[in-house]
């Protein structure tokens, strides 16, 4: 019963070594794949998306060489998507990158135009809702926000959005998630951090 | 005369700073003191003479502080300072302090007199530690969300707040009943959060920034406060909305005799036309908007869009898109500020800038390409001004003084403003600084010279 009351009672769902993923120990592999096992049936096999290789990461071999000494570790859109590919959705016990929801193609780094003088970077994740009309599109995208504001250094900006055409109504979705001052007050909501953080949960 | 080079210079990082994000500062109108608003609930009272900590307004809020205003002209009634804070809790605060002048200058009307300063500052730093609390004296409930920007009218008879829920609420303090606000207008227009409130330096016309990309202007009528304009262009939510000066700083007056005759007739149509309003957006553009005066011609107003169309005409202004500054900001811009003092606007946002720009008299009008550099920029929305906008000769631009990148290191700048110098090393009386508020937390000041 509980099935039919969620948007998509029946999304796609990648199998988890499917994913690319730089991490050695998956601490929540265990518990992801066990609970994968039970959609595993329903769905057709998904083609890896992945497998002709992944982006290329330029743009933090350029970032790397303006600011040698600012990180002990480069970021590149490999790590971005490490960090966000297992947060998990809000109705379902699967992650968003399970869900692809999040995809790895999906992610850029813009470095400042102007390195010299501004270190500012962007990084850039478009989501795709399981659904074009999931309710829970927005709440997605700000938990996606949330762990990257978290767990990136302040030099970041992040931008979450939706990707084009997959959702229908991106663009309200756009400038919710795109509006400081509103993400500002939801993390100081606390029903919403309640949802938020329990969908970080499985983030380490 | 080639205009002077101007640098934006590290001044002073007032201290402590807050630990955790910082969203606005507010200098007070008389006295060398300054309100910022942080997301720990409280308001840092700083002094603008030593850019240390001078007290701490906490206690009332259970979120953010979002913005606060000095209520004008308070301490020459009761010798009491009065904060208005707008918090994400959805209540606005009155809180009252006294401060104490040394010498027995107490009725002097808190003017801007050159001898006063001295005392004043002397006063604040006197204080006795029992009085030393701020009272929170009236809680403003109403609105059902964040509030996310208040202010005073002029003459601190109106206190204006906006707030995610869409509305703007206007209160009046009624006289001779301190503490006592009624709620005489909550005005529904916009479509979205409204951003951000602002009186006109003069007249009771107040002004609002709203996530549904416009801004609108209210003022009363008959009794009823009402919707009398709307400026629509921004393309994206429009954060911050400012009055320039009363008296149009910046490019000197009508008669003064080294300037042409056109001029000369330019200065008078705008002061005529009274002082305009600046605004700054999510679409990474500032734009400068004048009012059209009515006399005569066949005035229209409205758009399509004007709501209400059963008022009169005789409310209705119509302001018009006059210019855009120079597009310095490559993510959204947060404040923009126009100095009452010099004419200069002051911006700043996500990008971590400082951007001061200069009003100059065109050089040479066939060739300039004032408007058209930046209408290049904003694309394909020339048809904002319509046909006002092409009778209207141009005859100043925009200029870009100054930038700073990283104004504070990696992080987001979210407001900035104008400010007198009160540290004992100002070069004038008059002189101005920038105040910068981060979300780093930190409160800077910056010198122009």
């Amino acid at each position: 019963m509980e099935e039919e009351l969620k948007d998509n009672a029946n999304p796609t769902i990648l199998q988890l070594s499917d994913l690319p993923s730089r991490r050695r120990d998956e601490p929540s592999k265990k518990r992801d794949a066990a609970r994968a096992m039970l959609f595993e049936d329903l769905v057709p096999s998904y083609p890896d998306p992945f497998s002709s290789g992944l982006p290329s990461p330029t743009s933090s071999e350029e970032d790397a060489k303006v600011y040698p000494s600012d990180d002990v570790e480069e970021i590149d859109e490999q790590e971005i998507y490490d960090l966000i590919a297992h947060v998990s959705d809000p109705e379902h016990p699967l992650t968003l990158g399970q869900l692809a929801v999040v995809n790895l193609p999906d992610i850029s780094i813009q470095s400042s135009a102007a390195p010299s003088k501004s270190r500012i970077t962007t990084a850039r994740v478009l989501l795709t809702p399981t659904i074009s009309h999931c309710s829970l599109a927005t709440v997605i995208g700000l938990g996606v926000r949330v762990r990257l504001e978290q767990a990136l250094p302040p030099r970041f900006r992040v931008d979450v959005r939706i990707k084009e055409g997959t959702h229908s109504t991106a663009d309200a979705v756009n400038k919710q998630l795109g509006d400081k001052e509103r993400v500002a007050a939801a993390l100081e909501n606390r029903n919403l951090m309640g949802v938020i953080g329990k969908m970080l949960e499985g983030c380490t | 005369m080639a205009p002077p080079i101007l640098t934006i210079r590290p001044l002073a990082t007032l201290t402590p700073p807050s630990t955790t994000r910082a969203w606005s500062s507010t200098p007070h109108p008389t006295l060398p003191l300054l309100a910022t608003a942080s997301s720990d609930k409280t308001v840092r009272i700083y002094s603008l003479a030593s850019y240390t900590l001078h007290s701490t307004v906490a206690g009332g809020h259970k979120r953010s502080v979002r913005a606060c205003a000095w209520k004008p002209g308070a301490e020459s009634g009761g010798g009491e300072s009065v904060l208005a804070t707008g918090s994400f809790d959805a209540s606005a605060g009155i809180w009252r302090r006294a401060v104490r002048r040394s010498s027995g200058g107490g009725g002097g009307g808190g003017g801007v007199g050159v001898g006063e300063d001295e005392v004043e500052e002397e006063g604040l730093d006197a204080g006795d530690e029992d009085d030393d609390e701020w009272r929170y004296s009236v809680v403003l409930d109403g609105h059902e969300s964040e509030i996310k920007g208040i202010a005073w009218s002029a003459g601190g008879t109106y206190l204006a707040t906006c707030s995610r829920d869409k509305s703007v609420w206007v209160w009046e303090e009624l006289p001779g009943e301190e503490d006592n606000f009624e709620t005489v207008a909550v005005l529904q227009e916009h479509e979205g959060d409204v951003k951000c409130v602002v009186w006109h330096p003069e007249e009771e016309l107040l002004a609002s920034a709203s996530y549904d990309d416009t801004v609108r202007l209210y003022r009363e009528d008959l009794d009823d406060w009402t919707c009398v304009g709307i400026l629509e262009g921004h393309e994206a939510t429009v954060w911050c909305v400012d009055f320039e000066g009363s008296d149009g700083a910046g490019l000197g007056s009508e008669r003064d005799e080294e300037l042409s005759e056109q001029q000369r007739s330019w200065l008078k149509d705008r002061k005529e036309a009274g002082p305009r309003l600046v605004s700054c957006s999510d679409d990474m553009t500032t734009r400068v908007w004048r009012r059209v005066p009515k006399q005569g011609q066949d005035f229209k107003p409205g758009k399509d869009k004007m709501p209400n169309i059963i008022r009169s005409d005789n409310v209705q202004e119509n302001w018009i898109e006059e210019a855009r500054l120079p597009k310095r900001h490559d993510r959204a811009i947060y404040t923009v500020q126009w100095s009452k003092r010099t004419g200069r606007l002051v911006s700043t946002g996500s990008d971590g800038k400082i951007v001061v720009y200069e009003e100059r008299w065109k050089t040479d009008h066939s060739t300039s390409t004032n408007g058209t550099a930046n209408a290049a920029n904003g694309g394909n929305n020339v048809e904002v001004d319509g046909p006002n906008e092409d009778s209207v000769p141009k005859f100043t631009e925009w200029f870009v003084v100054d930038e700073l990148e990283g104004a504070h290191d990696v992080y987001e700048v979210n407001h900035v403003c104008w400010s007198r110098r009160w540290d004992n090393k100002k070069r004038s009386i008059d002189e101005e600084i920038i105040i910068s508020t981060g979300d780093d937390g930190e409160v800077k000041a910056w010198s122009l010279d």
